[in-house]
């Protein structure tokens, strides 16, 4: 799953934050702090699920839906709703808030679970995984992905459960690297830099237009130099979530070597959204960098397009082993009634059981949360193995920043690659992205 | 004195520059046009003629996303805004243009000045308000038409364009009407009604345009497809992977055709309303 991106204007951001400043409370839902989860009864609860999917997502999504309300013995009845995509979605949530009208479940990635739960819009879910009556038994907590779970945590309470995940992968045109004499993708970001210019020498046997040849579209999102900066033993921030480290050596060779790409002529700058997909799918760009849930759209396009062999690598890396940028938006629970929060705990926990984790991973190409899902995905991994090659970088995977104020430090950061990537100082764009990074923190 | 070869220069020069500002103002509708009938192949490629003609996109559009449903909604929500905005903003214009009473001006000005104001700061509290009267009042206000179509009934633009439309109106007419025994309401409505025929249809078009194009506001207000309009159903042909060009394009197509429809039925009033209110450039 990749983050789109924000549609959510500064402007905007501003008078959210002011009018949840100054809103009344008095609307706030009813808390559950004081209720013990164990007698509460979820019998005929209605349950309403805000989410983004679309299309085939949105299908399986609901067919999921439809299975539960058959089947679970308390007469639950979930409603799944499309509620636009990420960014409308916390809009709708952060103005849901002060209206009251929020739904009992919600997708959302780790900072925006965090400013809901700041804004007591969510639960945290600990009082319902550790219930004996309806929580998870020590197996099945094992059984989640435990760095997956770890992203939902603050300061010792969960504010989401993660469904599904995805990774940021290396897409590369296979025919077109044989052409180019190279028998693997590259391991190393130098292999990568020769190969991008090879490529914009050489253009691919099946491109229709040889005038255009580029080895890599760079894309100026956040996650796109996590994933450069992670894979040379960077990190975005301090372990310890006190401060971004965004203006370090990682960065700085990241974004040098995507500059000197693109002074030459072998990558360029996306100039519209899935620019990147489009042209790798046509046979003129020889890598992209994308989200691994991305898998069967690239596929369909290729089929749509010239068709040729490809498949997926690990990102080029410095370090000993690859290291993957893991992401994707967990679910939260809102803050309803005790009753409805119970109901919608048990779908939540429903829909990450393996069976159905099996049925959400055929029907999105996501990652399963929880590790027992592998063996329900034999046959599925056997019939695409460019998703078992990437389900096995799993294990290497690391998450971006899960503080509350992240995503305006995302549109920093795109700010400051393309400042930099238009001829702007480098030392001078990445000492003032750090500085406004960090101003952040005492903002949110 | 202008030389015939300057004359010819100047009048070449004047064709060219606005024969290049027509093609890059229809460039993007004629994209859109032959993006609909493509495969997806073909707009991967970004040929610029599609082989075949695929009409099953527009059927696939159609049918794919309750497009059908989607259509029926804007123009219920199109229908009634502009419907609301006609008759609040003519009331509202008449007495800044025709009455005479304290405060006239400052409250003229007042209004305009929410021109200024961006339509994402409002939303917010326009919201709290809509969800406010959702709970205090017995309508359904949130995922139903009121909160689609009231809060934008009436806007200070629509109100700017009437007033000065109305303040042409000679004031001959007002001594005529009132000397027939006429009072205010019956003289706007039978009166200045039939004259302001160019100014409320571009009124109507301005909104209908708006109307049928918002995506940020219903999505906000509305959580089912039961009032959602076209716009939410275009945008679900972009899923996070990618968008489906060749469907969202066909959907595009189908979305434009009820304002193509419209603008050439009013083409000339609209145009009229424009170079009266003094809007045009």
């Amino acid at each position: 799953m990749m983050r789109t991106p924000q549609r959510i204007s500064w402007l905007q951001v501003t008078a959210l934050a002011v009018f949840c400043a100054c809103g009344s409370s008095t609307d706030a839902p009813e808390s559950t702090a004081v209720v013990d989860v164990e007698l509460v009864d979820p019998q005929g609860q209605q349950v309403v699920f805000w989410y983004q999917h679309t299309r085939q997502r949105e299908d399986g999504l609901q067919e999921l839906i439809g299975r539960f309300n058959e089947t679970n013995q308390y007469g639950i009845e979930v409603r799944g709703e499309y509620a636009g995509d990420y960014g409308d979605i916390y809009n709708k949530m952060m103005v849901g808030l002060q209206g009251g009208e929020v739904p009992d479940l919600v997708v959302a990635y780790q900072n925006q679970a965090r400013a809901y739960a700041e804004a007591d819009g969510a639960v945290d879910l600990l009082a319902y995984m550790n219930s004996k009556k309806w929580g998870l038994s020590d197996d099945e907590r094992d059984d989640y992905v435990r760095a997956f779970m770890q992203q939902d945590q603050v300061n010792g309470q969960q504010f989401g459960l993660p469904p599904n995940r995805s990774i940021e992968i290396l897409y590369y045109n296979q025919d077109w690297l044989q052409e180019l004499g190279a028998q693997a993708p590259p391991t190393t970001w130098a292999e990568f830099a020769t190969l991008c210019r090879l490529a914009r020498d050489q253009p691919f046997s099946g491109n229709d237009d040889p005038a255009r040849s580029l080895g890599f579209i760079y894309e100026e999102d956040a996650s796109r130099l996590a994933s450069m900066v992670f894979s040379r033993g960077g990190d975005f921030m301090t372990s310890d979530g006190a401060a971004y480290t965004l203006d370090t050596e990682e960065t700085r060779a990241s974004l040098s070597l995507m500059k000197q790409l693109i002074t030459d002529g072998s990558a360029e700058m996306m100039g519209e959204p899935y620019g990147d997909q489009t042209e790798f799918a046509a046979g003129r760009c020889l890598f992209i960098l994308r989200s691994s849930s991305g898998l069967p759209y690239v596929q369909s396009a290729i089929d749509a397009g010239p068709g040729f062999a490809w498949s997926v690598a690990a990102p080029p890396h410095t370090t000993p082993h690859p290291v993957v940028n893991f992401y994707g938006a967990s679910v939260s629970l809102c803050a309803t009634t005790p009753q409805r929060q119970l109901a919608a705990w048990l779908f939540l926990k429903w829909f990450t059981e393996p069976p159905q984790q099996a049925h959400w991973v055929q029907a999105s190409n996501y990652f399963p949360a929880r590790k027992s899902t592998a063996l329900l995905l034999v046959d599925y991994i056997e019939d695409n193995p460019r998703y078992g090659i990437v389900y096995d970088l799993l294990e290497y995977g690391k998450p971006e920043p899960s503080v509350t104020g992240y995503e305006p430090v995302r549109r920093l950061v795109s700010q400051a690659v393309i400042k930099v990537m238009q001829g702007g100082d480098m030392d001078a764009s990445l000492a003032q992205l750090q500085l406004e990074a960090n101003a952040t923190l005492e903002q949110y | 004195m202008v030389s015939k070869r300057t004359r010819l220069l100047h009048r070449g020069l004047t064709y060219a520059g606005l024969i290049f500002a027509g093609v890059a103002a229809c460039t993007p509708f004629v994209w859109m046009v032959t993006s609909s009938f493509m495969t997806r192949g073909e707009t991967l490629r970004r040929v610029l003629w599609p082989a075949a003609l695929q009409w099953s996109n527009y059927y696939s559009a159609w049918s794919e996303e309750d497009f059908g449903l989607y259509f029926e909604n804007s123009l219920m929500i199109a229908g009634l805004t502009v419907a609301g905005t006609l008759l609040f903003s003519l009331t509202a214009a008449y007495p800044l243009a025709r009455m005479r009473f304290p405060g006239r001006e400052p409250l003229f000005l007042l209004i305009l000045a929410t021109l200024m104001v961006p339509e994402t700061v409002t939303m917010v509290p326009n919201f709290l308000t809509v969800s406010w009267l959702h709970r205090a009042t017995p309508l359904a206000w949130i995922n139903n038409w009121p909160a689609l179509t009231i809060p934008f009934m009436t806007n200070a633009f629509s109100i700017f364009l009437l007033r000065q439309f109305m303040r042409g109106i000679p004031g001959e007419l007002w001594d005529s009407a009132r000397i027939d025994g006429a009072g205010h309401l019956r003289f706007l409505f039978q009166i200045v009604l039939p004259l302001c025929r160019a100014p409320l249809l571009t009124v109507g078009m301005f909104t209908f345009i708006g109307s049928w194009n918002a995506l940020g506001w219903p999505l906000l207000v509305t959580n089912t497809p039961t009032w959602r309009p076209i716009a939410v159903g275009l945008q679900k042909f972009v899923s996070e992977a990618g968008p489906e060009v060749h469907l969202q394009m066909a959907g595009a197509m189908i979305a434009t055709i009820p304002v193509l429809v419209l603008y050439g039925m009013v083409q000339k009033e609209f145009t009229e309303g424009i170079s009266m209110s003094g809007l045009k450039g």
